[in-house]
Order: structure tokens, then C-alpha cells, then sequence
């Protein structure tokens, strides 16, 4: 079947094409024992393909698919022309909801590929059908929802269908996809641009860890709700499922609160710099539809200084301290300083409305990120109402911690007052409370993961999964993507993030790239993560044992394909090197 | 009136410039009176049309920030009760700094009051004739549109303005200068004075590159304060500012061949380098990667060299951003690197019966070969290749019609690949020292370019450094006259030293503070990273070789920073280049003091890059940036 659909594309390349000069001087040949694409010039030859995309759909284990698929993968090296009007989709479940999500995101599968396409191919003889079952009727997006899909693709004639089952509906997103991974554009002998499927495939597919993140920063720099859709757009096509949005910090407080506006008066950059409730409920359904799930982190009690200024003139007292103090390095380890006022008892009043509000933002039982990290000793040590409330107290480290973690307690309480329940999953940065030696004493198992932000080396991710701790990793050395340009800090490539592995142990929930937003905004941002965070993506999907050397073709591939679909993926090497499999 | 100035911006020392300057006024006052007379017959005006694609941000709060100047210093203040609301950039443009970039070498002096405008009342007035004048009137248009770069909001047209008109006259001596050489003058004096209800700016240059940056500075005088009503053009009702490169050679690179750029990111790149007033855009063209510009004379190394079809230069491309560049104040020079970086675009010789032109190409292991994959170096021995190269000169010379300066490329030559290559040949049996193999194509290569020059030798040919231009090879082969050494080399190597004693003259690169493209890590599975690490601005900035090595000046061209373009393409091409490349034009323009002992960086320069980054970005370029917004609204709090 694929043969005679290669000596077509043979013929085709002789004809046309060749005198409009396109891509004519070059043809791509698969070697499929090595799994390469070569590029080679001359004479016509049956088994060649037009162009290298389409040689890369069918060429080596995992094609051009990322992340590769964990269960099984089979392509044939065959391809299917059709047009994309000729596509159509099958839904089998009864289930309202579900079926509505399917055909949003069987809208958005077209729309993906027809943005990619000047297409004005008339072959409507061949279809396209692709058919979703799901079997459950789950709408919600957590740790213990199942991603997983199987997906066949089989050809007779001039029909292919393609046939879709799993579990939840996100598993048959990530399975459509996939199938969009397998389709490229393919120019013919009518001078027209049509598209081309693997024509017989059999994929079975599920992720290792359920917490597949990228952080946000939009504190340091505001973001606006276009750039963090493209974040949102570029984890769908890498199939991340988390977006962990660091919303504020001592800098700016940028999320507009209700029952809070105060929050926003006094801590956005300026009128423009602000998310509406609006703009999140927006944001939620967005990355909803795109398998994204968005977990909002109101880091406390360090990083919280602008915003939080305005206690004095509500009669709430100071609600943070040391706001903007200088000298900034006395006060604080980044300018500007500002760290919660744990002992004004109206700071939980505030704490327990902000919850609410942040609560009525987001799905029932979503979990929470209170921060929790950098607290600064000295900020504390040298407010007076600090000093006051500790009395006769020795002001050492251990009742600093104290201090903090009666802090986390009292907040923790407020959270759970406003959402009416004790259930919701916290979230803490790793800190001094998160020692191996005193987090029992501070935080209970039961209630919070802890987020490890430190190098590779470090043992401590796998001394808190030895206590019975949940984890998410976001390797310091190798996962955060804003190193190498400040202080000493080393930028890590493509391969450094895709070769670094996290404790597989049951209690890692998970993994995040980190992209904090000091030295980047809107115009730098997209570049910055991208396609760096898809080489994580895979690390977090696939876990494959094998190191970034044996996923540079699909990367190549898919940073291309990025680009294609609207991202500002950075280049990873001379385009010659990506014509050129293997070459450099 | 003209000096109406503030004395807590003076510094200790000014007050003798501010005397100077008050007495080179009245010179220009009277110049100015005469001229007035002059041009009163032959006036031509110019308005342009608005046309800016708009923000669709909407307002649904009132600003919650105002900004008061204390101690030169804008500060952030919650708005509550009657203080009055004063935006950053107001706030910015009357407090302390000057905002320019990069900073004038003569005097400064500007006026602490503001007035409101639009741009349809902007005017250009000029005596100068052609062929200056057609120039002048389309950097005038350049001028307006960075102007209308600035509004964000269409209604600010309906309101009452402060004045009638913004009139722009433009005095220009020598009007026949309309190429830039090195010794041509970039000098201008700009004065902006309020009179009746017109503010007039002055410009007086020698040529209309001096005028040109004129222009740019005044562009940088006038800003959009987002806090009157709807928002306002502003312009500061007096400024006086006198301003002369200190080098003459202020240049970017920009290879196009690891990664194809669209015409239109390099319209981006322009655009950039003349707000920064850098004046030469080395254009690395071409590498072994790649061959994506179309040469008349030669189209087969684009047909077999290009990544694809759409991924060229065609001719006009090429005249139309040298063109585009010139109206910026702005020289192009295409760089065509050889004998190495020389491959894929050279393999059709045997097949058009010319014998092999490049040898090496696509080798492999490429480590043995050349520096990077993939390898490719031209064959010295095979005449067919200097009649080529011949041809492409002669391309070369007439898209850029530059004719003083020529960059010959001459870097990174493997000799193993010719001893391998060309092992059984005669012509290697000559050489004991492959270095002369090399020195004789160079030699070769320089006749066939007087040859492509109608005889005429071109004044300066540029080649990066390498072992060529390190003794004893250097002079043996490289006419000091002639040859002018672009140094790459880190700066603490003795490349830059040696060249200056032997009299060469130099334009520096130095790899460790001003190679853009460093700081990626390997983007190879196998072989060191390049360059690591980042330079960051600061670093760029801080560069000074002629004062840390204690370099002699009068050989120093210039400086040039470079971006290589193996880890990226034009979508993040914006963001590497800027701000970091400002921070170089800043160099190489005014090079400001620097304390070796703590490098320190003072406030001012903090800011006023901040206000060129945000220009920049209004302009439509994506420069990276600096630094927390938190600390762009509380200047000075992050140092």
C-alpha cells in the first residue's frame, strides 16, 4: 500500500515541480535501520520523499512524533493524500459534555491545520475519517486523571480512518494530537498543496508523570493574555498538562481580586497591567480545551511587598513589612523587599478574602501554590512589631522558622475556611521549613506537595519522597529556563533539560520548567521557553532511557513544527544541520 | 531664552561647556537668522498622514502611579489626594537624565518644560539640494514614522495642542556627500527653541548623515505621555545638543547563512542600528551552511546553495536594504567568506565541467576538516574559482556600490583539508608551509577584486583575523596600506596588541564582550560550546580595549559586534540583539568613562538604555528586557 503511494510521489517529483524549482534540487530517502533522512540531489527514485517533513512523519520508530508514545508505536512508511475538507470526525459518546469537548477540539484540530496550509488541494476523492470513543464522562483535569489513548490508522482504497479510544477526554485530545503530528502538507503534480496522513499506524499511548508543568512568572513582568495563550498552545502540541502560574510577587500584584481591589491599585505595574477575573475564567477554558490545567501560585509570606501596602490606611495595620525598604540587600535577596507581617492578626482576615477570590476563580477542588520560599530572616528581625511580639523569645533561626510556620498554619487555615473543606492538595516551594530534618515538624504529609527547585545533585527530593512526601520537581541546574543570563548562572540547552531525570518513585508527581520573568516580557518570552520546555515535555511523557542524542531528529522536528504553528520557537542549530540528519 | 536650563541638572564643569555652548548659539544664531532669509524662497514642507496600527488596549482604571522628580531622580508615588499626575516618561524626559542614546559627545543642554503636539503639525524645512535633499526628505519620513511609533491613541488627534507647528529645519553644507565614507562627517548641532506658537528644531550638519542623526535625536526628545487626558505627544520646548561620533566605524554583523533572516527581520536590524546610530551592517551573506544570496553572474551557487526557494536574497532585495539602510545613516557591506566557509553553493563545478571548486564540503568527521560541520573550503589550485570569485565581486561592488571598504571574510582556514585534498597534486608539492597556499589565494583573490573594482584597488579591505594576519605571515601577505584586520580574537589574546605595533589598522570584534551569539551552550552532541557565557549588556557595555590594553587609537576604526547565527533565527533574532547592540553603539559613539577597578555602571546609563529599550519596542523591535518593570518605575531602587 505505502509503496505505490511512494512511486506516486516519485512520478509527481519529475513532473512540475522540478521545472518551478521548489524544493526540486532535493529529495529525502529514509534509511529506516538508522531512522535518518537523508538529503540527496540527482535523479528521481521511487522510495524518495518531496520533502523532509514527509520523510520525517514515517521515518524511525517514533517518526516525527513528541513525545514519542510510551506504549507502542507502529507507522507504515506509506502516505495518504487527502484534502482536509474531506476530513471528518466521529463521536461515540452520548455524553453531552464530552461530546461538546470533542468537537471544540476537533474545530481546533482543523484550524491547527489549516493554518499551516495555503491549501488548495481538489483531491476529494480520498477521506479522512476520524472517529473518538471515550469511555467515561470525567471532565476534570488532576493527578489521577488518565491521558492515556490508543490510536489506529488503517487505509483501504480511498478511505482512512482513524480510530480514536480512551479514557477521559484529554487522552483523546493528546490523541488527535498525535494524528495532527502524523499529517504534513504535500505539494503535487497539479501545482496544488494537499495534506498527507501516515497511511496505516497503531499507537498506544500514556504519560509517566500526570504533572507535566511550565511556570510563568508574571510578577517581575507583566504578560499579556495573548502571550500566555501561545505558552498554553505550545504545551498542547508537547502535550504538558500544567500551567503553574506565578501571578505575584514583591514586584507587582497583578491579579484583580473583588473583594480585594486594593490588591491591584496599589501593586499593578499600571491600569493596563492587570488580569480581570474575566481574563482568567477565559484563560482556564482555553488551556482547558488545550489539556492545560492552570494552578495559580500567591507566593507567601516572602515575595509579597507591592500590593499589600495599603493596611495602614484601612486601619488593618502593617499587612507586609519592609515593602521596597532600602537598602534593598539589608532586607531582601532581590529588590524590592516586602515579606508578610505574620504576627498582625488582620493579615489572615485579608488572606482568608484573597483565597476566596483566587477559589471562585478555579475549578472546584483545583489545588492550591501558596509559595513559601526565600523567606529572609533579617527582614523580619528588624521590624519592630516583629521584635515586640517575640518578647523575651532568643530571636535565633528555629523561632524565625517558628514564626513562619505559624505563619503557614494560620494561612493554611485561612485557605481551608474559605473553601469550606480541609481536602485541597497545597503546594510549597522547597525552604528552610522543607529540611529534611524539620518538615515533619512544620508540614504535614497529608496535605502539602512539596515543589524541590534545587540542583540535580541534591539528595533532598528523594529524602522527602523517603518521608512519604509528594513531589514536583523543577531541577534548579537543568529546569530553569532562566539561567545563563545573570550572576553565575549557566544556560541549559535543549539537552541539558532533555537529559535530566527526576525520582520515578510513586510520590513524584511530577516535574516544571521554571521561566522567571526578570529579564524577559512579551517580546523575549516565547523564544526564552520555547522549544526548550518540550524537551521536558518529553522527559515528563515519555521518560525515555535514552538521552537527548536519540531525540534530536523528532526535536528538530517539532521546534520546526512549533514555529509552523504560530510559536516563536528559538533555532537550536543551522537550519543545514536540520536538512542534514545526523551530520553534526 | 535659548538657555533656559535647570542649574541642579549641571554638574561640577558643565558651567564651562554651558558657556561654550551659550556662545556657539549666538553663532548659530545668527547662522540661523541668515539662513532663515536664504530658505525663504525655497521652503518645502513635508506632512505625512497618519498611519499606526494602534494598541487595542483599553483604559478601565484611572493610573494609580504618578512620578515626582527629587534629587534627579523620578520617583513612584501612589496617587492619593491632590499630588499632581505626572507620567514616568514626563517624568523621565524633565528629571535628571537625558534620555538620548547614545549619549552626545558635546554639549547637552535641555529645556525643563514641555509642550504637546501632534504629528500632522511636524514640517520639514530645508534649503539643501539634491542629491542630498531627496535623502534628507526620506529620512524625514523614517523620522515621522518613528514619531507616529509613539501614539497610542487615534483621539489624541481632536485635542488642542500647545502649538500650530513643529517645524524641523534642516541646514546641510556639503550637499553632494550622500555615501558615507570614514571621513565623512557625522557631526550636528541640534537646538530646539519655542517661538510664538511654533517650536522650531535646528539642525546643522556638514552632510546629511550628520543631519540624519540629528534627526534621530531629535525623535528622542519628543515621547507620548500617557497621562494627558487621552494621551500626548510631547516635545521638550528647548534643547540644545552638539554631537560628534568618536569612531568612525560603529558596525553589526549579521550572518544570514547558519540561519536564513527574512528581508524584513533585516529591516528590523536597520531600524535598530539607526535609533543606536551604528552606521555599518556587515552582512555575512554567506557560509559553508549556506548560500542564500542570488548573484547575477553566478546564479548556481544560490540554486545549489540556498535551504530552499523562498530562503533568498535576490538582487533587488539586496539594492533595496542598502537603500533602506542608507536613509538610516547606514552602509552595507556583504561579506562572501572564503577560501573556508566556503560549501554547500560550490558543488556544481564538475557537472558544469570547471572541475571541483570547493573541497571538503560536507566531510566528515567534519572536526578533522573544519570548525563546525559542515566543512567546505575553496580549491586554491583551480583557476575557475578566481574568475568566480571575480564575478561575485564584481556583484558585490555594485548591489552595496560601496567602494571604500570590502570585506573579503579570509577566516578559519583548515590546512588539513587542502593537505588532504590536494595530496597528489603538483601545485602542494610547492609548499613546504600550507600558510602560503593560503596567502598566496589570498593575494589572488585581492587582484581579482581590483579586477572586479575596474582596476581600482578598493581603499580598505576588511579580513578577520587569523593565523594570516599573525607575524610572521602578516607581513608577508597583508599590505598595511591596504588590509585592515577585523580582531575577534578574545581581548586579552595578542592579536589586537601585535597588529596595532605593526601598524595595521584595526576594526575589534574581541569574542568575549562583543560576540552577540555566545552563551547557548553546544548546540552539537559532540564538541565544546562556542563561546559560553552570555554577555550580558554590561558586559558589552564595559568593553574598552583601547584603554584596557592601552591600544592606539588613530588605528582603531572601529568597533563591530557580531551575531552568528547557529542557535537562532529570526525569531528571536530581535531579542538577542537588542538592547545588548545599543550598549555597544553607546561604546563606540561616546565612549564614556569607564573605572576599571569596579566597572561600575552609573544609574544614568541604567535609565536612559531602559527609555531606548521601550523606544525600540515602540518601534516595532523585540528588544529583551533590562529588568523587573518594578525597577524601570523606581529608578535607581535596583542598583
Amino acid at each position: 500500500m505505502g509503496k505505490a503511494y511512494l512511486v506516486l510521489m516519485g512520478i509527481l517529483l519529475c513532473s512540475k515541480l522540478y521545472e518551478s524549482a521548489s524544493n526540486s534540487l532535493w529529495r529525502w530517502k529514509c534509511n529506516q535501520s538508522a531512522g535518518a533522512c537523508t538529503r540527496v540531489s540527482g535523479d528521481v527514485d521511487a522510495t524518495l520523499y518531496p520533502s523532509l517533513e514527509t520523510c520525517r512523519l514515517v521515518c524511525g520508530t517514533a517518526g516525527g512524533l513528541w513525545p514519542q508514545p510510551t506504549v507502542g508505536t507502529v507507522l507504515s512508511d506509506g502516505l495518504f493524500q487527502f484534502s482536509l475538507s474531506s476530513l471528518k470526525f466521529e463521536f461515540a459518546s452520548e455524553d453531552n459534555d464530552v461530546t461538546t469537548y470533542l468537537k471544540e477540539i476537533a474545530d481546533l484540530f482543523n484550524k491547527t491545520l489549516s493554518s499551516i496550509s495555503a491549501s488548495n488541494c481538489s483531491n476529494t476523492d480520498n477521506t479522512v475519517t476520524i472517529s473518538i470513543v471515550v469511555l467515561t464522562n470525567n471532565m476534570d483535569l488532576n493527578w489521577k486523571t488518565d491521558e492515556g489513548y490508543n490510536l489506529e490508522i488503517l487505509t483501504a482504497g480511498k478511505e482512512n480512518s482513524v480510530k480514536i479510544s480512551a479514557n477521559t477526554i484529554f487522552g483523546a485530545r493528546h490523541a488527535l494530537e498525535t494524528v495532527s503530528q502524523l499529517i504534513e502538507l504535500f505539494s503535487n503534480n497539479n501545482g496544488e498543496v494537499c495534506h498527507v496522513i501516515v497511511d496505516e499506524a497503531k499507537i498506544s499511548d500514556a504519560p509517566n508523570y500526570n504533572h507535566r508543568g511550565l511556570l510563568l512568572d508574571t510578577a517581575r513582568n507583566f504578560l499579556s493574555i495573548s502571550s500566555i495563550k501561545k505558552h498554553v498552545d505550545g504545551m498542547a502540541h508537547s502535550k504538558l498538562n500544567v500551567l503553574h502560574w506565578h501571578i505575584t510577587d514583591s514586584q507587582s500584584f497583578p491579579l484583580e481580586l473583588p473583594t480585594l481591589p486594593n490588591m491591584t491599585k496599589y501593586g499593578a505595574y499600571s491600569d493596563s497591567k492587570i488580569y480581570h477575573p474575566t481574563d482568567i475564567a477565559e484563560l482556564i477554558s482555553y488551556a482547558k480545551l488545550r489539556g492545560v490545567r492552570i494552578i495559580i501560585e500567591i507566593d507567601a509570606p516572602s515575595h509579597a511587598g507591592n500590593g499589600w501596602q495599603w493596611g495602614p490606611d484601612a486601619g488593618l495595620g502593617d499587612l507586609s513589612v519592609c515593602i521596597n525598604q532600602q537598602p534593598w540587600r539589608s532586607f531582601c535577596i532581590q529588590p524590592p523587599c516586602g515579606q508578610l507581617n505574620p504576627v498582625n492578626s488582620n493579615l489572615y482576615k485579608v488572606l482568608k478574602d484573597l483565597y476566596s477570590d483566587v477559589i471562585n476563580m478555579l475549578p472546584k477542588g483545583e489545588v492550591f501554590h501558596m509559595g513559601g520560599d526565600e523567606v529572609y530572616i533579617p527582614c523580619w528581625n528588624s521590624t519592630p512589631e516583629i521584635i515586640a511580639y517575640l518578647g523575651d523569645k532568643p530571636r535565633t533561626t528555629e523561632t524565625f522558622l517558628d514564626l513562619w510556620s505559624d505563619y503557614q498554619a494560620q494561612a493554611l487555615e485561612a485557605f481551608d475556611s474559605a473553601v469550606g473543606n480541609t481536602n485541597t492538595p497545597i503546594i510549597l516551594w522547597t525552604s528552610h521549613l522543607t529540611e529534611v530534618s524539620v518538615i515533619e515538624k512544620y508540614l504535614s504529609k497529608t496535605r502539602y506537595v512539596i515543589q524541590t527547585w534545587v540542583p540535580a545533585a541534591d539528595t533532598l527530593p528523594q529524602n522527602l519522597l523517603d518521608l512519604g512526601y509528594q513531589i514536583i520537581a523543577s531541577t534548579k541546574d537543568t529546569w530553569y529556563l532562566d539561567h545563563g543570563f545573570w550572576g553565575n548562572t549557566v544556560y541549559h540547552n535543549w539537552r541539558v533539560v532533555y537529559n535530566n531525570k527526576i525520582p520515578t518513585a510513586s510520590g513524584t508527581l511530577g516535574g516544571e520548567v521554571c521561566m522567571w520573568g526578570e529579564l524577559v516580557d512579551d517580546s523575549s518570552v516565547e523564544s526564552r521557553v520555547w522549544p526548550r520546555a518540550a524537551a521536558a515535555a518529553e522527559r515528563l511523557w515519555s521518560n525515555p532511557k535514552t538521552n537527548a542524542d536519540q531525540a534530536e531528529r523528532r526535536f528538530y522536528r517539532h521546534r520546526e513544527r512549533l514555529v509552523s504553528r504560530g510559536i516563536n520557537a528559538e533555532a537550536l542549530t543551522p537550519r543545514w544541520c536540520y536538512q542534514n540528519e545526523g551530520e553534526c | 531664552m535659548l538657555l533656559t536650563k535647570r542649574h541642579e541638572r549641571m554638574k561640577p564643569g558643565e558651567f564651562k561647556r554651558v558657556l561654550f555652548l551659550f556662545s556657539l548659539c549666538c553663532v548659530l544664531f545668527f547662522v540661523y537668522l541668515y539662513w532663515q532669509q536664504s530658505t525663504s524662497i525655497d521652503t518645502s514642507r513635508i506632512i505625512y498622514s497618519y498611519r499606526h496600527t494602534l494598541s487595542k488596549q483599553k483604559k478601565t482604571h484611572p493610573p494609580q502611579w504618578t512620578w515626582q522628580c527629587i534629587n534627579q531622580r523620578c520617583e513612584r508615588r501612589h496617587i492619593k489626594g491632590a499630588i499632581p499626575v505626572v507620567s514616568l516618561s514626563t517624568c523621565s524626559m524633565l528629571c535628571g537624565s537625558t534620555q538620548l542614546w547614545p549619549q552626545p559627545t558635546g554639549p547637552v543642554t535641555l529645556g525643563s518644560r514641555a509642550v504637546t503636539f501632534n504629528h500632522q503639525q511636524l514640517e520639514l524645512e530645508t534649503a539643501a539640494s539634491e542629491p542630498a535633499r531627496s535623502l534628507l526628505q526620506q529620512s524625514f519620513m523614517a523620522f515621522n514614522s518613528n514619531v507616529i511609533s509613539l501614539v497610542q491613541s487615534k483621539d489624541y488627534l481632536e485635542r488642542s495642542t500647545d502649538i500650530k507647528r513643529l517645524v524641523v529645519r534642516v541646514n546641510i553644507a556639503q550637499h553632494n556627500v550622500v555615501k558615507l565614507k570614514l571621513d565623512t562627517s557625522e557631526s550636528y548641532t541640534l537646538v530646539v527653541k519655542p517661538k510664538d506658537d511654533e517650536v522650531i528644531a535646528n539642525i546643522t550638519a556638514k552632510t546629511f548623515f550628520g543631519a540624519r542623526h540629528g534627526l534621530e535625536t531629535l525623535s528622542q526628545l519628543i515621547w507620548w505621555d500617557d497621562y494627558d487626558k487621552t494621551g500626548m505627544l510631547k516635545i521638550l520646548k528647548s534643547a540644545s545638543v552638539k554631537d560628534n561620533p568618536i569612531f568612525p566605524y560603529r558596525g553589526l554583523m549579521i550572518d544570514t547563512a547558519r540561519n536564513y533572516m527574512s528581508v524584513e527581520s533585516i529591516r528590523r536590524v536597520l531600524d535598530g542600528m539607526a535609533a543606536s546610530k551604528l552606521n555599518v551592517f556587515h552582512w555575512h551573506i554567506t557560509d559553508s551552511q549556506s548560500f542564500p544570496l542570488v548573484s547575477y553572474r553566478v546564479p548556481q551557487l544560490a540554486k545549489t546553495g540556498a535551504y530552499g526557494p523562498d530562503m533568498i536574497y535576490t538582487p533587488e532585495d539586496v539594492r533595496a536594504l542598502v537603500e533602506f539602510a542608507r536613509i538610516r545613516g547606514i552602509r552595507v557591506i556583504l561579506e562572501v567568506d572564503t577560501p573556508a566557509h566556503a560549501g554547500n553553493g560550490w558543488t556544481w563545478g564538475p557537472q558544469e565541467g570547471l572541475g571541483e571548486l570547493a573541497v571538503c564540503v560536507n566531510e566528515r568527521p567534519w572536526s578533522l576538516y573544519c570548525g563546525e560541520p559542515p566543512c567546505g573550503q575553496l580549491n586554491p589550485e583551480n583557476v575557475n574559482v578566481y574568475d568566480i570569485l571575480e564575478k561575485i565581486y564584481r556583484d558585490l561592488l555594485e548591489l552595496t556600490e560601496e567602494r571604500e571598504l570590502f570585506h573579503i571574510g579570509g577566516d578559519e582556514v583548515n590546512l588539513e583539508c587542502w593537505a588532504q585534498h590536494l595530496q597528489k597534486s603538483t601545485t602542494i608539492m610547492n609548499y613546504t608551509d600550507l600558510h602560503d597556499l593560503w596567502g598566496d589565494f589570498t593575494l589572488k583573490a585581492l587582484k581579482r577584486l581590483e579586477a572586479a573594482n575596474n582596476g581600482n584597488k578598493v581603499p580598505l579591505v576588511i579580513m578577520w583575523s587569523s593565523n594570516l594576519s599573525k607575524r610572521p605571515y602578516v607581513n608577508k601577505y597583508l599590505d598595511k596600506n591596504n588590509i585592515v584586520v577585523q580582531s575577534w580574537g578574545a581581548s586579552q589574546w595578542p592579536d589586537t596588541p601585535d597588529l596595532i605595533a605593526d601598524g595595521y589598522r584595526v576594526i575589534l570584534s574581541h569574542v568575549d564582550a562583543w560576540y552577540l551569539d555566545c552563551g547557548f551552550g553546544r548546540w552539537r552532541e559532540t564538541g565544546e560550546a562556542a563561546c559560553d557565557p552570555y554577555r550580558p549588556w554590561q558586559t558589552v557595555y564595559n568593553h574598552r580595549p583601547w584603554q584596557q590594553l592601552h591600544l592606539n587609537k588613530r588605528q582603531i576604526l572601529g568597533g563591530e559586534a557580531c551575531l552568528w547565527s547557529e542557535q537562532f533565527d529570526e525569531s528571536s533574532l530581535d531579542a538577542r540583539l537588542w538592547p545588548r547592540a545599543a550598549a555597544f553603539a553607546e561604546r563606540v559613539w561616546s565612549d564614556p568613562q569607564l573605572d576599571t577597578t569596579t566597572f561600575t555602571i552609573q544609574e544614568d546609563v541604567y535609565t536612559r538604555l531602559n527609555t531606548h529599550r521601550d523606544r525600540m519596542i515602540s518601534r516595532g523591535l523585540g528588544a529583551e528586557a533590562l529588568w523587573p518593570t518594578w525597577c524601570v518605575q523606581n529608578p535607581g531602587m535596583c542598583l
